[in-house]
């Protein structure tokens, strides 16, 4: 569930980052603006609980295999949406930074998946369907259809990221036919933890839960909300699923700052492979690698033959140096301190 | 989370707290270069692999002045790679289209990009990694305070990395409990496992009642204030101005491949 | 006489759902005085504590006054840099990220110069010679280092009046002896809640004894503790060290 940054292209890692950044600044100012300062520390340390009550497992009915909470709509039907929300993309900035658990380019896309859907998303429903009715059996289904929902956008989220950053290959149809029914599962195991956990609560202290209402959100401005950054982000994915099939060349721009240096670049590597081509050792690889290059990538003709082999000399080189450099620097703070 | 990963990150918090050249850094720099260093990565094209190599330099770089055991953070990325290793796997199936051959064997465009992928992989990853243990979450979290982050969610990061280590504490000794009641497996039937968590949950809260009352006693009034943070200093602005112009010349020329032409030039 | 540092008049407080916690308490403190207040779980210790700084102000009835203010939610900023809190456990009370964050939260709060706030800092550190851990995380401390430290937070605040509920909790013999020669040093006025009737003994020369709310006995330390018929009926033990101790002393 939890996106690396290998599989992410900059521009969807960055488009992103920028809509999960400004709902991060939007919810910090909600929870300044109704604060309840008692919500500072109180966020802290459910955060610290979602980590620690992951330690704690259950056997998941009617199987071998064991489920923990995930937390994110527990979380806001305790605490409201907003403050779970910051809650939420603390865990997975701590879950990124000490675990590499989800890369900190996918950091974004991981705060949309499975914090910005389930508690805006999955939770309204939630509380549509119980109207403050926890414990019910009627909370129970709400808790399970609710955390599916959630999960399962999740999942379409990471498909959908994944397909337009176009570095894995692997076609959009099965990739959903994949992570569709493992999400609907986890989603089931997630709803039975969360109504099981929640009714005990309501049993033991309902005024926990009755606190929270009058701090809670109407449903109209969410769904507003979501439509917005549902236009944002399909319009960000179209655009590259049209107009660069792996959504590379933009970001290259973006970095480079002009479309002439890729075109500069290219140029490069031509001229250094002419200038191979007359002074290269291996020269039959060289050449018989450059017309299956020419054929591979067209979305990339640049790479050509003398690149190739002077790419993977070259390439061992560095990482020899690499190793050689990273020996260096460690060797030498202990010899200062002989 | 299993009971390991808490070992983990303690040694995380341990690797933060080191002082070495690279943690006496500003926290700003380090964080504005690896993202930088990110970007930079991932906005290669999906066959590339030998312009990435001469990336290495900055993770490695920073691990080793850092003092940080190598070992350390390869092991960390062994246990998160799965995901990008599995996904990455499929891309030799769906594109078998011949690119690059190295002596007899002849690569696949989908063998090239999974190669590329791990590679990727690796250096992102150890770039965070090394950013983190050689920086601590205290002044990581005050450096991103700095650089704009709202402050609510940096107090937040905070509070919630301050509070991990006491409530994994009550979670554990919840679980000691338990194993020593029951025999068999960790694992619990659904009513036993909510009224755990529940307490856990309920225990919580309590506590975080009690910080606040400790931190109203104190003079809180809604604003959390940090002590002055160091101002960054010239090391610090030739760190980031050597790291991003090196970065940016890897990004714009191959340098490795300069490298192969240069010496194949030399040798014939 | 002078003005008692701390003063409470009629004190009654019932908690929302009705439990009556405090029933017409009554008693003054001299300023620079150390008076240990002890009784029977539940017998309303940490009521009256939460009152003595504010953190509780809606009794039902009575006053309670700090120097010359009386507490009230107006007051209560006023009150809170005079009356410092020491809480039961430490990691309640040190939520900052470092030692020196920690201690330095009370005197920022206050809009104290930088200057100042490290003048505090190193002072009240210094007071409880934790210096040497200024940069280290809260959870890396042993227990006592932690109970100190949380010391010093409010040292730093310069309070007219220290308030601590159980502050040998979970010590070591060790630890808990450097707490006590560190309590013993103070010149503050100085309210202790505490189960530990042996730091009592060492710190404090008076004692107040709380049962269901009341006060039921207020005096010279010793004189209390040795009345074993009164400590018996209100849940109490006479402490073993005065049995070795000269009923004079």
């Amino acid at each position: 569930m939890h996106m690396a940054d290998a599989l992410l292209s900059p521009a969807v890692g960055g488009t992103l980052w920028a809509v999960s950044g400004g709902l991060i600044a939007f919810c910090a100012r909600k929870v300044k603006q109704t604060m309840q300062d008692h919500l500072v520390p109180l966020m802290g340390v459910m955060g610290a609980f979602v980590f620690a009550g992951q330690m704690i497992n259950f056997s998941i009915p009617g199987t071998g295999s064991s489920g923990h909470l995930c937390g994110g709509l527990m979380l806001a039907i305790l605490l409201g949406p907003w403050a779970a929300f910051l809650v939420i993309a603390s865990i997975l900035t701590i879950q990124s930074l000490f675990f590499a658990d989800g890369g900190v380019l996918a950091l974004g896309c991981n705060i949309f998946n499975m914090g910005f859907l389930p508690v805006f998303v999955a939770y309204p429903l939630y509380k549509l369907i119980t109207k403050g009715r926890h414990g019910s059996p009627l909370a129970w289904a709400a808790s399970i259809v609710s955390a599916v929902i959630g999960l399962v956008l999740g999942a379409f989220g990471v498909v959908l990221e994944t397909t337009a950053s176009g570095i894995s290959e692997l076609p959009f149809g099965s990739f959903v036919l994949v992570m569709l029914p493992i999400h609907l599962a986890i989603g089931l195991v997630e709803g039975l933890a969360t109504a099981t956990v929640v009714s005990f609560v309501f049993r033991a202290r309902p005024e926990i839960l009755q606190a929270e209402p009058e701090a809670g959100i109407r449903i109209r401005p969410i769904l507003v909300g979501l439509a917005v950054a549902a236009l944002v982000i399909g319009g960000a994915f179209s655009w590259f699923a049209s107009t660069h099939p792996d959504g590379l060349e933009w970001s290259v721009v973006r970095v480079s700052g002009s479309e002439e240096v890729a075109g500069s670049n290219a140029e490069i590597h031509q001229h250094l492979a002419g200038f191979q081509r007359k002074v290269a050792f291996l020269p039959d690889y060289g050449f018989k690698a450059g017309e299956a290059e020419e054929e591979a990538c067209d979305a990339w003709p640049s790479v050509s033959a003398g690149a190739t082999v002077s790419g993977l000399v070259g390439g061992s080189l560095t990482l020899g140096l690499v190793v050689l450099t990273g020996l260096a620097l460690r060797l030498r703070p202990v010899r200062q301190a002989k | 989370m299993r009971l390991a990963d808490w070992t983990e990150i303690g040694r995380m918090d341990e690797l933060g707290r080191m002082d070495s050249p690279v943690h006496r850094l500003d926290p700003r720099a380090k964080v504005l270069v690896s993202l930088v260093f990110i970007v930079l990565v991932m906005s290669f094209p999906r066959y590339e692999i030998s312009a990435l190599v001469p990336f290495l330099f900055y993770p490695v770089g920073l691990i080793a002045l850092a003092r940080i055991p190598m070992r350390h953070i390869m092991k960390k990325m062994l246990i998160a790679a799965p995901f990008a290793l599995l996904i990455g796997l499929v891309n030799p199936l769906f594109d078998r289209q011949p690119m690059c051959s190295v002596g007899p064997l002849e690569l696949s465009g989908g063998w090239v990009s999974f190669i590329s992928i791990l590679f990727r992989f690796v250096l992102t990853v150890s770039a965070a990694l090394a950013l983190v243990a050689g920086t601590g979450m205290y002044r990581l979290g005050a450096g991103l305070e700095r650089l704009g982050l709202p402050r609510v969610f940096a107090m937040q990061l905070l509070f919630l990395y301050r509070y991990l280590f006491v409530i994994s504490d009550e979670a554990a000794r919840i679980m000691r409990g338990v194993r020593l009641r029951s025999v068999g497996s960790g694992a619990l039937g659904l009513r036993v496992y909510g009224s755990l968590v529940g307490q856990l949950l309920l225990r919580s809260m309590d506590r975080a009642d009690r910080i606040y009352q400790a931190m109203v006693a104190r003079g809180f009034d809604g604003e959390i204030r940090l002590l002055q943070q160091s101002v960054p200093g010239w090391c610090d602005a030739v760190f980031a101005g050597c790291s991003l112009i090196l970065l940016g010349a890897a990004r714009v020329w191959n340098l490795s491949d300069l490298l192969g032409i240069w010496l194949a030039g030399g040798v014939s | 006489m002078s003005i008692p540092a701390v003063a409470v008049y009629d004190l009654s407080y019932a908690y929302p759902d009705g439990t009556e916690a405090l029933r017409g308490i009554t008693f003054t403190v001299e300023p620079g005085l150390a008076v240990a207040l002890v009784g029977a779980n539940g017998a309303g210790k940490s009521t009256l504590l939460q009152h003595l700084n504010g953190g509780l102000f809606n009794a039902r009835q009575g006053e309670v006054r700090i120097g010359e203010t009386v507490v009230s939610r107006k007051s209560v900023s006023l009150v809170r840099h005079a009356v410092g809190m020491v809480f039961q456990d430490s990691d309640d009370q040190l939520f900052m990220p470092t030692v020196a964050e920690d201690v330095a939260f009370g005197p920022l709060n206050a809009g104290l110069s930088s200057e100042e706030v490290e003048r505090r800092v190193e002072s009240a550190l210094e007071r409880v010679g934790m210096t040497q851990v200024r940069e280290r995380p809260p959870y890396r401390l042993s227990a006592g280092e932690k109970r100190a430290v949380a010391i010093a937070s409010v040292l730093a605040m310069e309070p007219e009046v220290l308030v601590m509920d159980e502050p040998s909790a979970n010590l070591d013999p060790r630890a808990r002896r450097r707490l006590i020669e560190l309590l013993r040093s103070f010149g503050h006025t100085r309210i202790i809640a505490t189960h530990d009737l042996e730091l009592a003994v060492e710190v404090c020369s008076r004692v107040i004894v709380l049962d269901e709310g009341r006060v039921v006995a207020d005096g010279p330390m010793v004189g209390i503790l040795n009345d074993e018929a009164l400590m018996e009926e209100h849940g109490l033990e006479r402490p073993h060290i005065l049995r070795h101790m000269h009923p004079h002393t």
